[in-house]
């Protein structure tokens, strides 16, 4: 047995067989495999983990729950893990926190002594003025704020997501859980139980007394977690996940919780039921936060865990059974146990006359006052409770004369238990505070949602066990399996809930001393919640906010209904109906990287993709899409294309199929313009607006013939449409026809140029002689040998030639293409040379050149508005629009110096005395570039409709300069007119 | 996260599918001068009760039909969900 701990037995979980080396602060220390970082720190003697967050006080581990942030530490380069579960592994590197220069010479523990000058609203009231001091503030709180650092040369590691279904859904795995998922599983439902401990048992699994089954067998506790557990990993209708923190409950019983802190679990339960548990409460007195004062529970899991004695000499402070059984603990474990302290007039007669057989003090109607010590527990003050204590909301008060002080290293405090109903709340239920059982009870619960055992106000394990028997009966049922409980069973867990000892104290907080901590996590003290009231701060939520009370990293776990009593008390109003504060997820912190998962952003590449790539093509991203931006040069790209030719992939094109004998009444509608008369063979452009009359889309339809018809959007508009002509056609458009959203089935090019003609005729079987294939047609045939479609379109003045083939041969055309080009100086050219072209025959971009506020009338559309059709979407809207007129239109501009480009956005100005700077914003800039065919600085603006004809002059600011520009008519280049 | 009922599918994860709005109904006249008002309040106005409102939803992750649920605005509560002119699931 190494020193500091225990002989083995069956309750613990650390094998004592295998040495674990670990380093802390810089120091190697010797632990067992299955300790904790705290279990194997305390054992060696270590007494200081951290140093609190205002204070810097000295920080030691508290409840061991992984819930409270006393022992806070680095481990490796993850920061803010909580030593109490984190396990030890050889070699983990672990540090402190929070201190400078070391954890023994933390000279922020200086501010200590100032506290007087650091009162609640600190932050707020310090740190507001002067204003422009508030860059040097940041920099000092962030140093003081101590909450761990993250480096960014960590590297990440891997995480993950994982979607689950359960029938029944239980959260914990104590020994109302486990009942619950039993006998649900016994039934024939799917459950799944989540515990955040790596074993099941719960409270079960760290202590020893007798316990009672439904079957009236008596057991230790451990052996009755040992057995329930082993019926539970055997039924194979129960999944478990251990190490799963469930942290959030949302809508339609959809649970978040974090897998061994590497993966996010995400589950869609039928029926959930919340047996959770219950924090054991602290009590709030002077040093109430000094290294060696811990729960009881916390001694318990130390001794039955770990085997690791707490302490040499305890006193123990004790409320309820629990506590003297933690004292009986301490004694059989072979720690001196200088005084039980008892709260209770008449504690349990069995168990006080177990403790004094054993020779221990119980001191009856006392508290405990003060704990002493510079870094560690070394004496505590008790005293006699006077008649009136404590108070309603739970004040204390010694008798004077009745002090006396004990030496001891160690003291635990068992005074009672909240119920853990974050979760609870979450799920949409709710709790009123009872002030007979000094706890918050369950009052309400949602449909499909039952809670059990201790968040339910159940403390006894028998009643607790019961109760999860009854509920996983009726959530089965609920199912559809089985009846569901019995009326005895239902009989005996109500008889025996109304009967069971009251576990929890009415005390809170002794009063005295100015260093009594509600909050670890914050440091805040019952002075900073009375100043904090009498400042004005009295409802719950406020005196959350300006104390910072339950928004630390516990978020209040411990303080809870300690902080409700302290309020209650400054406010001079009963508990229950001071409130609580909301609970909101995630209960328990979430990694960042556990929420982030794994990276997966998804990316569309074109049929061409790689052969971009592979030719130095820089890809630029359009939506989802990645597309050549230019592959080295895009003003030769648009020299050589109007010289001779280049080919562009327009694979990212929204493509619609439409078939029926309706499909020109269907464009009548969507589109501004007319289709009826659009003969087979042909192509037309259409522009579509929302019924406000705003442009929304743009692109051509081709009629097939035979009631095909081929429809192409913009790059970013193929769903939107898609889905609008569905919502139409499933609303009451009643036309025959069908759509399909076919943009990923077609690879797309634009072949371009003067010699555009003479590369496809060598590779196609389709007519290109003389006017056999016109402006504005669609042919289908072969390309390369594969079946296309041709159209004569193009938006850069020049003859263009846009083939459209099933996506798979899209390379094998573009690259015979490439191919049959090579001799008439073909290049490939991106998105950017196409911009500049199309600005130069002043086709605007929707979305680029438009807004949610742009019509067709301000667009220059006005002849293709067809407000003479019966109706279409938006023509309402364009009618009123008509006959109001516009005020501001796009139009085309050259700035006069031809080397300067606006930056697109940039404002159009005119002087105006009346505004800060002297200028008024009548437009702006929304496409602007260097043209090399022109050698000109070109672009399309808004201007007001009013002076905008061409020849008009403007002035842009750019970048704080005034530049002139002229409106000029469009377009700004035509390759016909030479 | 909420579930929704598709009338095809069954229920899913809200996700899957896109809010398109309250339903409305399109004035037939709405180019009318006199009924300007019933345009603009078909454009804009929307009733936002907090109660049961009739609403758009898309299956877009889904099988592509579009529906009108019945939900309430505070509760989340889904009362039914239907195609338009058809019957109501529940
Ligand atoms: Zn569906």
């Amino acid at each position: 047995m190494s020193p500091g701990r225990l002989a083995v037995h069956p309750s613990h979980l650390i094998d004592q067989s295998r040495p674990v080396e670990f380093l802390f602060d810089g120091r190697t220390y010797k632990g067992f495999e299955g300790d904790t970082v705290a279990s194997a720190l305390w054992a060696a003697g270590v007494r200081m983990f951290s140093r609190s967050f205002k204070y810097h006080r000295p920080r030691a581990p508290f409840a061991m729950t992984g819930a409270d942030t006393n022992c806070m530490v680095r481990a490796g380069d993850e920061p803010n893990v909580r030593a109490c579960v984190k396990l030890v592994a050889p070699g983990l590197n672990v540090t402190p926190q929070n201190v400078w220069p070391s954890l023994n010479a933390d000279l922020m523990s200086l501010s200590s002594l100032a506290a007087r000058f650091m009162p609640a609203g600190f932050y707020y009231r310090t740190f507001m003025r002067p204003k422009f001091l508030w860059p040097w503030y940041e920099r000092v709180l962030r140093n003081a704020a101590g909450l761990g650092y993250v480096t960014l040369e960590t590297p990440s590691t891997y995480y993950d997501k994982e979607y689950g279904f359960a029938e029944l859904l239980v959260i914990g795995g104590g020994p109302s859980g486990m009942s619950a998922a039993l006998s649900a599983a016994g039934r024939g439902a799917r459950v799944v139980l989540l515990e955040e401990s790596p074993y099941l048992g719960g409270h079960l699994r760290h202590e020893r007394q007798t316990v009672e089954t439904a079957t009236g067998e008596r057991l230790p506790a451990y052996q009755l977690a040992a057995r329930l557990s082993d019926r539970v990993f055997a039924n194979r209708n129960i999944s478990v996940e251990l190490e799963t923190n469930a942290f959030g409950i949302y809508e339609d019983l959809w649970i978040g919780a974090a897998k061994r802190d590497t993966r996010l679990l995400k589950i869609r339960a039928q029926s959930l039921i919340l047996a959770n548990g219950a924090f054991e409460r602290p009590l709030v007195f002077e040093n109430n936060d000094l290294p060696g004062v811990m729960l009881g529970s916390a001694a318990w899991r130390l001794l039955h865990l770990y085997a690791t004695m707490p302490g040499r000499r305890a006193v123990v402070v004790s409320a309820n059974d629990d506590g003297l059984r933690v004292a009986i603990d301490l004694h059989a474990a072979g720690i001196e146990v200088a005084a039980v302290v008892e709260l209770r007039n008449d504690p349990d007669p069995t168990l006080a006359a177990a403790l004094r057989a054993r020779g221990i003090d119980v001191k009856v109607r006392s508290v405990v006052v003060k704990a002493h010590g510079r870094r560690r527990v070394e004496r505590v003050t008790i005293g006699q409770m006077t008649d009136e204590s404590p108070s309603l909301s739970g004040t204390v008060d010694v008798t004077p004369g009745t002090r006396e002080v004990v030496k001891c290293d160690l003291v635990t405090v068992s005074i009672g238990w909240t119920p853990a109903t974050g979760l609870l709340h979450q799920a949409g239920g709710q709790t009123a505070y009872d002030t007979t059982a000094a706890e918050s009870r369950v009052t309400q619960l949602p449909e499909r949602v039952r809670a059990a055992g201790r968040v339910s106000g159940t403390h006894d394990v028998t009643t607790a066990m019961a109760e999860g028997e009854m509920h996983g009966l009726d959530a089965a049922a609920e199912l559809g399996l089985g009846d569901g409980a019995s009326t005895e069973l239902r009989e005996k867990v109500a008889s025996l809930k109304a009967t069971q000892l009251i576990r929890n104290s009415s005390a809170v907080h002794v009063r005295g001393g100015k260093m009594a901590f509600v909050s670890f996590d914050e440091d805040v003290t019952v002075k900073d919640i009375n100043d904090s009231v009498a400042e004005g701060y009295s409802s719950m939520e406020l005196l959350k906010r300006y104390s910072t009370l339950s928004m630390g990293p516990s978020q209040g776990k411990y303080e809870s209904t300690n902080t409700m009593a302290l309020c209650s008390a400054a406010n001079d109003e009963p508990i229950a109906t001071t409130g609580s504060t909301t609970s909101r997820p995630p209960f328990h912190p979430v990694s960042l990287g556990v929420l982030a998962g794994r990276k997966m952003e998804p990316v569309k590449h074109t049929p061409m993709h790689d052969w971009h790539v592979e030719h130095g093509a820089r890809m630029m991203n359009v939506g989802l899409w990645k597309r050549p931006e230019h592959y080295g040069d895009p003003a030769e790209e648009v020299l050589t294309t109007r010289r001779g030719v280049g080919l562009i992939d327009v694979s990212t094109l929204g493509k619609l199929q439409v078939i029926g004998s309706d499909v020109p009444e269907l464009l009548e509608m969507l589109y501004i313009n007319r289709w009826r008369k659009l003969a087979p063979g042909r192509v037309r452009y259409g522009v579509m607006c929302t019924d406000e009359g705003m442009i929304s889309d743009d692109g051509i339809a081709a009629n097939l013939g035979a009631d095909r018809w081929y429809v192409t959007t913009t790059t970013g508009g193929a769903d939107g449409v898609y889905e609008n002509i569905e919502w139409n056609l499933q609303s009451g458009w009643t036309f025959d026809v069908h759509v399909a959203n076919v943009t990923d089935h077609y690879a797309a090019m634009n072949l371009t140029g003067p010699r555009a003609v003479d590369i496809l005729r060598e590779v196609t079987d389709i007519d290109l002689r003389g006017d056999a294939l016109p402006y504005m047609s669609v042919r289908e045939g072969h390309v390369a040998q594969v079946p296309a479609r041709v159209m004569r379109i193009g938006f850069t003045g020049e003859l263009g030639l846009e083939i459209h083939v099933a996506a798979g041969y899209g390379l094998h055309v573009w690259e015979t293409l490439m191919d049959a080009g090579r001799a008439h100086g073909i290049i490939a050219f991106g998105v950017e040379a196409q911009r500049i072209m199309r600005l130069e025959t002043g086709h605007f971009i929707v979305g680029q050149d438009t807004d949610a506020l742009t019509d067709p009338y301000m667009a220059n559309l006005e002849r293709a508005v067809r407000t003479d059709k019966p109706d279409f979407l938006g023509r309402p809207s364009l009618v009123h629009i008509e006959q109001r007129g516009i005020r501001s239109k796009l139009v085309g501009y050259r700035m006069l110096d031809a080397h300067v480009v606006p930056p697109e956005g940039s404002q159009i100005v005119v002087p105006d005395s009346t505004r800060p700077i002297g200028l008024e914003i009548i437009g702006r800039i929304t496409s602007a570039r260097y043209s090399p065919t022109l050698d000109a600085s070109i672009g399309l603006c808004w201007l007001p409709a009013d002076g905008c004809e061409p020849g008009a002059e403007f002035t842009a600011r750019v970048r704080g300069d005034l530049l002139p520009g002229r409106v000029v008519s469009l377009p700004h280049y035509d390759p016909k007119a030479g | 996260m909420m579930q929704l009922e598709c009338p095809n599918c069954g229920p899913r994860n809200v996700s899957e599918f896109r809010f398109r709005g309250e339903y409305v109904e399109r004035p037939h006249d709405g180019a009318d001068p006199a009924r300007r008002r019933a345009w603009a309040e078909y454009l804009y106005f929307r009733d936002n009760r907090a109660g049961v409102q009739k609403e758009w939803w898309y299956h877009q992750a889904g099988c592509g039909r579009w529906f009108l649920a019945e939900r309430h605005t505070k509760s989340h509560a889904v009362e039914n969900t239907r195609y338009w002119g058809g019957e109501a699931t529940s």
